[in-house]
């Protein structure tokens, strides 16, 4: 699949399928969208970058490392990464479900603050649920690309 | 008129999916069970009612999206249902794929009745 | 002190995220794991005591995650009968993580063991607390998944087709739960167990029309028949309990057995037995719908006791033989329910629940510590086939002795915790005044006593086999089967306190009106202004 036109089209398209992503991720809290879709967005924007140009991209063009030939997938370095931003995300769930109970709230329990008078952006609203977000980000797009990677490799 | 739509839809994806379960084909089982869950997702978003929004139908309106609240609203609660089953049976039907990959890799077939039932 | 009702599945889950986090350092993720499991017994012990056994006990807990009021949000409710059922796994799930410690070290290389046996018990434990139906489908799947990866632990063709069989028909019940919820909310509008039953037992006022329950109740018990095991769902059991590793295999039939009969009771007697459906169909009637679940759940247990006994006379290994002996007991733990659902008499509905849940308890500990005794069997004379092995009672004394206790209280001798459930099973048959119940129970006790004499003819006496006599068994492995041993003894010596416990959960599990009142769903009508 690495033509010409696909990887032209990949360049272009990845860019704009991150930052639709990014936007998802951060309106999650109110409007549709949110960690879930985000990481599903995130991880097919990885999956068009593997398919145009192929499974080593990654490791090889991108962070410069060269990659011994007959070794396993799944004990690449990126692989790796991806299973440590897995249990990271994890990490960061729960840890923001059990912050509310230092004050003496229950499980899971979310609130906001909002901003007035922003440079740039006039009316901001923070909301804690984005913390739980991230880490539901991070799980998503750890979890799949693991799978992505390990599965299209063999 | 939705509702008939609807109930079509869902039946023949129940019917279509319970065909494939029954192949010999490993792979078509696995569409199969995919399409079930899907069958029943559709199901239950249809179980949802769209009613006029009001803060005690729809709770998490209270404080946010004021503007929507003379609008009429679809039930939420469904959508979240939804959303969350979704989400388990996309990773169940992953790691149904990965087992059948292994099934395929240990018995060199796909073919049910070649994997045969020995204890 | 309502938070001590989510601490237990706040302790496996940080349990799990630790074990995940320090995988690359075995040493701590044992500490980790290890702690998580003490610490699970010590929440579950503290919840127990402040909901049920201290004096002046409320009798029932209630949590809203995320502050939420409670039909919108995820309630958790530690009622009698949640408590019992998490006491329960309390004493399998540490002994079984404890175990594992001592049985892997030859796999230590799989990172993912322990993160996924605490997911096991965190899913059990959410559908234990769980408050409304979709909780209640979550919590299994989370469970689900995570047994998915364990029957396909060990890899090799017959495993990985097992898993197979296993995820399929699991993804189908996952099909069918979804459809009974979905249609279980478009009859009345709420998923809330406590607003169902609100709801269902003054219709009128919520504007509904109750009569889908009963076929929705039916698809609901087909499920969790599914994840009991019962006949004609039992296929499952015997190539995915061999095919998972003998510690997972104690907590899968200890743990996640015990969750489709509790889902049983809870939906049957707490949430639906309120609703006044008339219910006519051949042989059946009566006017809620467990005059329809108490018949389909007797014959379904009538075929598990049979089944499973007769197969366990069959099977030539160790854990051949407990997977289809566990399809009998469960049989054995549904019939008093079933009773209980045909019965109209209070006294002998709440009798038949208490029998459930007594036999549930002496089921878990006895079998939990059969199957860990399988594994013990296992890793040390690495075979648990019936014709390589013998005179294992005289090779390790203590093993034997264990495996003893637990085989006694499965078939049910005084003073053991397994005498007191088939008592009390025996009795709600007696009371029921059923003449063929009992006839079907004592054809099932003397198949118990011909496996399991079987099992310990062939395995423990007899003629050391070679494999025995280089056997090597592990001390600490057998220190845990024979506290295992002690439990069983102590349920049956102690039984007095033990059965104040399961009356107070059989209580609650009938009683409607303070679950309702507890969880306090403010009624609000989706939609529909009153």
């Amino acid at each position: 699949m690495t033509t010409v036109i696909m990887r032209t089209t990949a360049r272009a398209v990845v860019p704009i399928i991150l930052v639709v992503a990014l936007s998802l991720f951060v309106e999650g809290h109110n409007l549709p969208g949110g960690g879930f879709i985000a990481g599903v967005l995130t991880t097919t924007a990885f999956a068009l970058l593997y398919i145009a140009f192929g499974l080593d991209f990654l490791e090889r063009g991108v962070l410069g490392r060269d990659i011994e030939p007959g070794k396993t997938p799944s004990r690449d370095r990126v692989v790796i990464a991806y299973r440590r931003v897995f249990s990271f995300g994890l990490a960061i769930s729960v840890a923001s479900g059990l912050v509310p109970l230092l004050f003496d709230l229950p499980f899971l329990s979310q609130t906001y603050v909002e901003f007035e008078n922003v440079p740039l952006y006039g009316h901001l609203e923070l909301a804690s649920a984005l913390a739980f977000d991230f880490g539901v980000y991070c799980v998503v797009v750890g979890g799949l690309l693991t799978i992505l990677s390990v599965v299209g490799a063999e | 008129m939705t509702a008939v739509v609807l109930a079509a839809v869902v039946g023949s994806l129940f019917a279509l999916g319970t065909f494939l379960l029954l192949r010999r084909d490993l792979i078509r089982v696995v569409w199969g069970l995919a399409i079930i869950g899907q069958a029943a997702n559709v199901y239950l978003l249809a179980m949802g009612e769209i009613a006029p929004a009001s803060f005690e139908a729809v709770p998490i309106l209270a404080g946010h999206g004021e503007e929507a609240s003379h609008a009429q609203t679809a039930d939420p609660l469904v959508q979240a249902l939804v959303l969350t089953a979704i989400v388990i049976s996309f990773g169940m039907t992953a790691f149904a794929l990965v087992l059948s990959y292994r099934v395929y890799e240990e018995h060199d077939t796909l073919d049910l009745s070649e994997l045969g039932d020995q204890d | 002190m309502d938070g001590l009702v989510i601490t237990p599945m706040l302790v496996v889950l940080v349990a799990a995220v630790g074990t995940l986090l320090f995988r690359r350092q075995p040493r701590v993720r044992l500490a980790v794991s290890l702690s998580g499991a003490v610490g699970y017994a010590v929440a579950v012990a503290a919840l127990a005591w402040y909901v049920v056994i201290a004096p002046a006990a409320p009798g029932i807990a209630t949590y809203q995650v995320g502050d939420w009021p409670a039909p919108f949000g995820i309630t958790l409710v530690a009622d009698g009968l949640s408590v019992f059922m998490l006491s329960m796994v309390a004493t399998i799930g540490p002994a079984s993580l404890v175990f594992s410690a001592r049985y892997l070290p030859k796999y230590d290389r799989r990172t993912f063991y322990y993160p996924l046996s605490h997911f096991l018990l965190l899913g059990v434990t959410g559908a234990f607390l769980a408050g409304d139906l979709f909780n209640l489908f979550v919590w299994f799947e989370v469970m689900l998944m995570a047994s998915y990866v364990f029957v396909a632990y060990y890899g090799g063709p017959q495993h990985t087709r097992a898993a197979f069989w296993y995820v399929a028909l699991n993804l189908v019940a996952s099909a069918v739960f979804l459809l009974a919820v979905g249609g279980i909310y478009a009859t009345t509008g709420t998923l809330n167990m406590a607003d169902i039953a609100q709801r269902l037992a003054d219709p009128a006022a919520a504007g509904i029309d109750p009569a889908p329950v009963v076929g929705l109740l039916a698809l609901l018990l087909s499920v969790f028949a599914i994840k009991a095991g019962l006949v004609p769902f039992q296929f499952w059991i015997p190539t995915a309990y061999r095919a998972a590793p003998p510690p997972i295999t104690a907590l899968l039939a200890g743990a996640s057995k015990k969750v489709g009969i509790y889902a049983i009771i809870r939906l049957s007697f707490t949430v639906f037995a309120g609703a006044q459906v008339p219910v006519s169909l051949p042989w059946v009637s009566g006017s809620s719908p467990l005059a329809f679940v108490g018949p389909i759940l007797f014959v379904m247990a009538a075929g598990s006791i049979l089944v499973g006994g007769l197969g366990a006379v069959g099977r030539d290994s160790v854990e051949g033989v407990l997977a289809y002996s566990s399809i009998g007991q469960v049989g054995f733990i549904a019939i008093p329910v079933a009773i209980a659902a045909t019965t109209s008499s209070p006294t002998l509905r709440r009798v038949g629940i208490l029998a459930a849940l007594v036999y549930a308890l002496n089921h878990t500990i006895a079998k939990g510590l059969l199957f860990l005794a399988a594994g013990t069997i296992e890793s040390a004379t690495g075979t648990t086939d019936l014709d390589e092995l013998g005179g294992l009672a005289g090779r390790s004394p203590a093993l034997s002795s264990a495996v003893f206790v637990g085989t006694l209280a499965l078939v049910g001798i005084p003073p053991l915790s397994g005498f007191f459930g088939k008592l009390l099973v025996f009795d709600t048959a007696v009371r029921a005044g059923a003449a063929s119940v009992l006839a079907l129970l004592l054809v099932g006790s003397l198949l118990t006593i011909a496996y399991t004499s079987r099992a310990w003819n062939r395995g423990f006496w007899g003629v050391r086999t070679p494999a025995v006599e280089d056997a090597a068994v592990d001390p600490i492995q057998v220190a845990i089967l024979v506290g295992l041993a002690a439990a069983i003894l102590a349920v049956g010596v102690e039984f007095e306190s033990v059965y104040r416990f399961a009356d107070a959960a059989a209580t609650a599990a009938l009683d409607t009106e303070s679950y309702v009142e507890a969880v306090d769903p403010q009624a609000v009508n989706g939609g529909e202004q009153p």
